[in-house]
């Protein structure tokens, strides 16, 4: 009996084997392949009317210091190949203004500046996108920043008002980076 | 390392295999003791049978509905991740999925009442593994290609993400029997005993980044989604703890949990036999009318909220006075806030895929000399048509609850009988993993030996890594009549 089973096991096996075939199957090209999704968020909005421009003497306006850690977070910043930073500006006031933007580092240090000079009542939305990596500034700067500097300084005086019915500055910022998941 | 390894051979079944648990090559192979299974009110004839444990009953099932291992695999020299793109992520859509099942018999006797010989009862043990993961398509697509870019404004659905795996240990006990000579039904008592149950269905939600409001984008989430999972957190303590062996703790960790040990269930199946005529047969199962009652070793995960953002927002003059450095912390706080991941181990009920199957008979033939003198029923006044009509031929639909509604298959089949020795049966099946499945079975009686070999999707054995469904049952019984 022990025979019997032995034999139409190893004739069923047999009959599936001489059956089967397979073409060749090169398991390492799982190697290959390449995830490079591309990740867009908004990071900054800062709003501001005419009339708390106006309420505090010419100069800065706003000045704030925020932590901001997502780029260099360990994961992030491992996968980053690439990213572009997007910067809106409108200004309906009747100030010429600037503002800018500060990257600092871990100690607090300024490791990069954008800088935004920016006339009053602008006819139409200024932009600015701004590369890091391959074909712009250096990634590192987004993988060490650890906090941004945001201000907004009022070059003109404090007195005139625009026409325009809601005067306000608005600064818009977003970023859409490229990373390497496998 | 050990629990990202398990993940990828899990992963590695499922994308090798999709399968159904359709068995319609044995489902009315009235020869073959374990056709008890799939209906429990299939016509018997045997006085006794018993299975030689652990192979007796062997069945391997795997398909998928959408890409293949050739598919990806293949050494064709076309860029892998061009392969990826085109026959994944632009082909395959969140109903295609990717699955396996597999059963092991520990025994299976059965027996004709000794005062009642209408009645035949048969019991056992049988283990059975079955994952089914569907195919995420949007959460694919949005790791693969990331919410920037041209996706801006797409609807990413996490209600793609569905799956159902257990590993259970099955008791089982049925009775058989012969109302009329033209009626004979059945039913079967099981108790569930689970080694590890996991699910992730009845998701709902989305992901979406759009133009935003008062930011250039906004990203919204919305999300209902929850993974149950019983049993599953003991054994990756194992895995995981360097200072355990695996080798020893999870044999052991199985065998308490398949004896009882583990969480319970109950479930029944039912079916019938019934001649139309003495040359037409209709008969019908439902199987696996159960649940488990999962209730230890649990760990579940929720994710549940909306959570809407445009960045870190300063209006001025509202907020001038908040000197506050952590707004992005508190960002994030907040999102977290609105749509918290939380982790409980709360008890749920798992059920248990039911199954259905019905198909329609007509033998013909004449059967010969080979059937004379066959000792092949224990019924004196009219054996089983079969027993004189050597040829079968008829239809079958199979049907199973799936997380995403059901799943059918149509199956026509030809039986040929050569007296009591050997019976073949070929199928030609359609489902949602092929159009072109062919099987053949194979069973094969020596005296009181019985063997069986019933494979699936012949063709695809021509390469098999092309293939989208494989199945291979066998086992092997000894079988007694009368007094023989």
């Amino acid at each position: 009996m022990k025979r019997l089973f032995l034999r139409l096991l190893t004739g069923s096996a047999l009959f599936c084997i001489l059956l089967s075939c397979s073409e060749e199957q090169d398991f390492d090209q799982f190697d290959d392949l390449s995830i490079t999704p591309t990740v867009a968020s908004s990071v900054f909005y800062l709003e501001s009317d005419e009339e708390t421009i106006n309420a505090v003497p010419a100069g800065p306006f706003y000045y704030q210091t925020v932590n901001f850690d997502a780029f260099n977070e360990e994961y992030v910043a491992e996968r980053l190949l690439e990213g572009t930073m997007i910067y809106e500006i409108e200004n309906t006031t009747s100030k010429r203004l600037q503002i800018g933007i500060e990257f600092l580092d871990e100690g607090g240090n300024v490791i990069d500046v954008e800088l935004f000079s920016i006339e009053p009542n602008l006819p139409e939305t200024f932009t600015r996108e701004v590369a890091y990596g391959p074909t712009g500034k250096s990634l590192n700067i987004l993988t060490a920043t650890d906090g941004l500097r945001i201000s907004g300084n009022n070059q003109s005086d404090t007195n005139s008002v625009s026409n325009a019915s809601e005067p306000k500055v608005i600064l818009r910022s977003a970023a859409e980076f490229l990373f390497r998941l496998k | 390392m050990k629990r990202i390894r398990l993940f990828l051979y899990i992963s590695l079944l499922g994308v090798v295999s999709v399968c159904a648990q359709n068995k319609q090559l044995l489902y009315d192979f009235v020869e073959i003791p374990q056709s008890l299974m799939v209906n429990p009110g299939v016509k018997t004839s045997e006085k006794w049978h018993t299975g030689v444990p652990f192979i007796s009953g062997l069945a391997f099932q795997a398909g998928t509905s959408g890409v293949t291992v050739n598919d990806l695999f293949a050494n064709d020299g076309i860029d892998f991740t061009t392969k990826v793109r085109e026959r994944v992520l632009d082909a395959m859509t969140h109903r295609d999925d990717f699955s396996t099942t597999s059963q092991i018999e520990g025994f299976n006797v059965g027996f004709r009442g000794k005062n009642r010989p209408d009645d035949y009862y048969s019991f056992g043990i049988y283990g059975e593994t079955d994952i089914i993961v569907y195919w995420p398509r949007d959460l694919a697509i949005l790791a693969f290609e990331g919410n920037g870019g041209a996706n801006i404004g797409r609807n990413f659905d996490l209600g793609d993400v569905s799956l159902r795996g257990e590993m259970i240990n099955v008791f089982q006990f049925g009775v058989n029997r012969k109302v009329s000579n033209t009626l004979t039904v059945g039913a079967r008592a099981k108790l569930y005993s689970s080694v590890f149950q996991f699910q992730s269905i009845g998701n709902s939600g989305s992901f979406r980044t759009t133009q935003g409001q008062d930011n250039i984008y906004v990203s919204t989430i919305t999300a209902d989604m929850q993974l149950q999972t019983a049993g599953v957190k003991e054994i990756f303590d194992i895995l995981d703890d360097d200072s355990r062996s695996a080798r020893e703790e999870l044999p052991l960790l199985f065998a308490k949990r398949v004896l009882f040990g583990g969480n319970l269930g109950l479930g029944f199946d039912a079916g019938f036999s019934y001649n139309l005529n003495p040359q037409t047969t209709i008969t019908a199962s439902i199987l696996d009318v159960g649940f488990i009652y999962q209730s230890k070793d649990l760990q579940n995960y929720t994710l549940r909220g909306s959570a809407s953002t445009e960045g870190i927002t300063v209006f001025l003059p509202e907020d001038i006075n908040n000197v506050n450095n952590d707004l992005w912390q508190d960002l994030v706080d907040d999102i977290e806030e609105s749509l918290p991941f939380e982790e409980n181990s709360e008890s749920y009920i798992s059920l248990r895929p039911v199954k259905a199957y019905g198909s329609i008979r007509y033998d013909f033939g004449e059967g010969g000399n080979g059937f004379d003198d066959c000792y092949c029923s224990i019924y004196r006044d009219g054996g089983s048509n079969r027993d004189f009509y050597p040829n079968s031929v008829g239809g079958q639909l199979y049907m199973i609850k799936r997380p995403r509604g059901i799943q059918a298959a149509l199956t026509g089949f030809y039986q040929r009988r050569f007296g009591r020795v050997l019976s073949l049966k070929g199928t030609y099946t359609v489902d949602k993993y092929s159009l072109t499945n062919i099987g053949l079975g194979l069973n094969l009686q020596a005296g009181p030996i019985n063997f069986y070999v019933l494979a699936d999707n012949l063709l695809s054995y021509r390469n098999v890594a092309n293939s989208h469904y494989a199945s291979l049952q066998f086992g092997f019984n000894i079988i007694s009549w009368n007094g023989n």
